[in-house]
C-alpha cells in the first residue's frame, strides 16, 4: 500500500479544495462542542479527519453536511459558498454523507435504498407520472441497472430484495456507502466507516474507498483506526477540543508533538517499540 | 326494491367511500408518515364545497352558505377535492416548514379543531351548525332515479370513481415519487442527505391525500344530501386511522379490506341492527368500544395489518437480462492492510 506515501496533499485553499471550512463554531446549550474548524479538503483523496472522542468530529460532519448549522464559520464545495445551506441543497451540489451509526431506509428493500438516491428523477414529479410515463419508465430502468451494477459490487447483490432492516451491521454499513455511490458525489463524507465491522471487511471497504478516489471522488473520513488511515488516507485533519490541532500527513503528524500529546500517544509508543 | 338491497348497497358505498378516504391517509401517513390528525377536516371541505357548489343560490332555500353555483355533478365533486388540496397547501405551509412528526401531529389536531369551531359557528360559511341540506342528487334528473333507485346508483357511481383513484394511487405509489415518499418516511434526514427536498415531497403527499379526503367527502355529502358539523367530530379522523391501521398501512388492497371491516362490517353495518330493548343507542356506544380495541388489538399482535406492506421486488425481467455477466465482479477489491506495517488487525485507536 503507498498512497500513504503519496506526494503530499495541497493544502491550498481555491479549485485544489473539493471541500473547505474557516472558524466553524457549534455548540449545545452552553456546551461548546466546535470551537474554531478550519481545513481544507483536497480535491480527489482520502482526508482522514481524526481526533479524540469528544473532539467535534461527528458535529463537524454534521454541519458540512448541512445537517445542523453552525452558530458562525463558513464552508465551500469547491468554489460555491454552502455556509448554512439545507443539506439537501448541498446534496445536490454532490456532497454525500455515510452515518456513525448506520442509518438504513429500514421500509425500503435494498434495491429501493440505491433507487432513491439518484438526483431528479422524472418519475419523482406527480406531473411526470402521468404525462410523460415512458420517460419516467426509461430512466426508471437505467437507474435500476446501475444500482443493480453498484450492488453486485459491494456485495450486496444477493440481497436486493431483502428489507434493509433485516441486514447485518456489517452489511449495512456497505449499504450506505453503495447508496451513497449511487448518487455519483464528488465528495464523500464517511463516519466511521469501519466502526464496529470486523477485519476482513474492513479491507474490503478500505478497497472500495481506494476505488472512489480512482475514480475522482474526493473522500473526508472520520476514522479512529490508525492502520487505515495510514493505507489509504493521503491527507490527515487532526481535531482536538472542537478545533482544528494540525493537518498534513500522517508522518508528519507524528512528529508533532502537540497531536501526540492529544490523540496518537499511545498508539505511536506501541508502533515505534515494535 | 326492497329493503334489504337498499342497506345492502349502502354498505356498499360506504364501502368504496372510506376505501377512497383510507387510500388519501395512507399516503400521507402510510407512505409519508405525516401524522395527519386533521384529516376528518379536509374531507369535511371537500364534502361543504361540493354541496354548497351543487346548490342553488342560498336566498330564498333557508339556508346560508357561500358559492351557491349550481354546478353539475362531476365538476362539483371535482371542486371539493381541488378545495381540500388548497386546504392541505395552506395547512403545509404554517405547519409543516418547521414542525415534524409529533408536533406537527399535535399542531393539526389543533387545527382540526379551529376549523371545526369556525365552521360550526360562523353561520354564513356552511350553515353553522345545521349545516347544508337538500344537496341535489347528482344525476337523477338525467337518469330519473327515484330516492330508492339513487342509492344502488351511487353506490355504483362511487365504486367506479374509487376504481379510477385506485388506479391513480397505484400509479404513484409503484413510481419513484411513492419510494421518496416512503424514504422520507423511513428517516427524513436520509432522505434530505440524499439531496431530497422534504417539504416539497411533504407538500405533494398533503396535495394527493387532501384531494382523495376531498373526493370522498364530496361523495358522503352527495350520497346522504346532507352533511353539518356532528358528521365530522375531529375524532372522526381516527376512524379513518383505525382503516388503515386494520387493513395494513401501505398497501392498497389491505385498505379496502380495512374499509370493509372496520367501516361496513363494524360502524355502519351495526347501524341497521333493531335496538336493544330498553337500551337505545347502545349498540352506537358499544361500536365504538369494539373500533377502539380492534385498533388496541392490532396495534399490539399484527401492527403490519390485515394485509401488510409487500415488498417490491426487482423487476424479473431485468434480472435476467444482467445475470449473464454476473461472474465478472464478484472480485471485490481490498487494500490489504494485513501485510503493511500495521498495528494490529483490530486497528489502532478503538474507543
Amino acid at each position: 500500500m503507498t498512497s500513504g506515501q503519496n506526494e503530499a496533499a495541497n493544502t491550498g485553499s481555491g479549485a485544489a479544495s473539493a471541500l473547505s471550512c474557516q472558524e466553524i463554531k457549534k455548540s449545545f446549550q452552553g456546551v461548546a462542542a466546535v470551537t474554531g474548524a478550519t481545513f481544507d479538503v483536497p480535491r480527489g483523496m482520502i482526508t482522514a479527519l481524526i481526533g479524540p472522542n469528544g473532539a467535534g468530529k461527528t458535529t463537524v460532519v454534521n454541519i458540512l453536511s448541512g445537517m445542523m448549522k453552525s452558530d458562525s464559520g463558513a464552508m465551500q464545495i469547491g468554489a460555491t459558498d454552502v455556509t448554512n445551506w439545507e443539506s439537501y441543497k448541498i446534496a445536490r451540489l454532490g456532497l454525500m454523507r455515510t452515518f456513525q451509526l448506520s442509518r438504513e431506509l429500514g421500509g425500503l428493500t435494498v434495491l429501493e435504498n440505491l433507487l432513491v438516491a439518484p438526483k431528479h428523477q422524472a418519475g419523482e414529479s406527480l406531473l411526470n407520472i402521468f404525462l410523460r410515463p415512458r420517460l419516467a419508465k426509461r430512466e426508471e430502468l437505467e437507474n435500476t441497472k446501475r444500482a443493480l451494477e453498484v450492488l453486485r459490487t459491494y456485495g450486496l447483490y444477493d440481497l436486493r430484495d431483502n428489507r434493509a432492516s433485516e441486514l447485518s451491521g456489517g452489511q449495512k454499513k456497505l449499504l450506505e456507502i453503495a447508496r451513497a455511490v449511487m448518487a455519483q458525489p464528488q465528495v464523500l463524507l464517511l463516519d466511521e466507516p469501519m466502526a464496529g465491522v470486523n477485519p476482513a471487511l474492513i479491507e474490503r471497504i478500505g478497497g472500495y474507498i481506494l476505488d472512489l478516489k480512482k475514480q475522482g471522488v474526493t473522500v473526508l473520513m472520520v476514522e479512529h483506526n490508525l492502520n487505515v488511515v495510514e493505507k489509504i488516507c493521503d491527507h490527515v485533519i487532526v481535531l482536538a477540543e472542537g478545533r482544528t490541532l494540525a493537518t498534513g500527513r500522517l508522518s508528519e503528524l507524528r512528529a508533532n508533538p502537540e497531536v501526540v500529546q492529544a490523540y496518537l500517544g499511545e498508539v505511536i509508543n506501541a508502533s515505534t517499540t515494535r | 326494491m326492497s329493503a334489504f338491497w337498499f342497506y345492502v348497497f349502502t354498505l356498499v358505498f360506504f364501502l368504496f367511500d372510506y376505501f377512497i378516504l383510507a387510500m388519501g391517509l395512507n399516503i400521507q401517513y402510510g407512505e409519508t408518515g405525516i401524522l395527519n390528525f386533521a384529516y376528518i377536516g379536509f374531507v369535511a371541505l371537500g364534502a361543504y364545497v361540493t354541496g354548497a357548489s351543487s346548490l342553488p343560490a342560498s336566498a330564498g332555500t333557508g339556508q346560508q352558505y357561500i358559492m351557491g353555483w349550481g354546478l353539475p355533478f362531476p365538476l362539483n365533486l371535482l371542486l371539493g377535492g381541488v378545495a381540500a388540496s388548497l386546504l392541505a397547501v395552506f395547512v403545509a405551509l404554517i405547519a409543516m416548514r418547521r414542525l415534524r412528526t409529533d408536533y406537527l401531529a399535535v399542531v393539526l389536531i389543533s387545527f382540526s379543531l379551529v376549523f371545526y369551531d369556525i365552521t360550526n359557528n360562523y353561520v354564513p360559511l356552511f350553515n353553522g351548525a345545521d349545516g347544508l341540506y337538500n344537496v341535489p342528487e347528482p344525476l337523477a334528473g338525467i337518469f330519473k332515479l327515484t330516492t330508492n333507485s339513487f342509492v344502488p346508483f351511487f353506490a355504483i357511481v362511487t365504486g367506479l370513481i374509487a376504481l379510477i383513484m385506485w388506479w391513480a394511487m397505484s400509479r404513484i405509489t409503484k413510481s419513484p415519487l411513492g419510494r421518496t415518499f416512503r424514504a422520507i418516511r423511513d428517516d427524513e434526514g436520509v432522505a434530505a442527505a440524499l439531496g431530497k427536498g422534504v417539504f416539497r415531497y411533504q407538500l405533494t403527499s398533503m396535495l394527493i391525500g387532501s384531494f382523495y379526503a376531498g373526493i370522498g367527502g364530496g361523495l358522503l355529502v352527495q350520497f346522504g344530501g346532507s352533511f353539518n358539523t356532528t358528521s365530522w367530530l375531529p375524532a372522526e379522523t381516527f376512524v379513518v386511522f383505525a382503516v388503515i391501521i386494520v387493513g395494513g398501512v401501505g398497501n392498497n388492497v389491505g385498505l379496502l379490506v380495512g374499509a370493509l371491516l372496520v367501516e361496513t362490517l363494524l360502524i355502519h353495518l351495526p347501524a341497521f341492527l333493531p335496538d336493544i330493548p330498553g337500551h337505545p343507542g347502545l349498540i352506537e356506544y358499544i361500536d365504538t368500544i369494539v373500533v377502539g380495541v380492534l385498533l388496541w388489538v392490532m396495534l399490539w399482535f399484527r401492527p403490519q395489518g390485515v394485509v401488510p406492506e409487500r415488498i417490491r421486488k426487482t423487476p424479473l425481467a431485468l434480472l435476467q437480462g444482467l445475470k449473464s455477466d454476473r461472474s465478472t465482479n464478484e472480485e471485490v477489491p481490498a487494500m490489504s492492510i494485513s501485510d503493511g506495517a500495521g498495528v494490529n488487525e483490530e486497528g489502532g485507536v478503538r474507543d
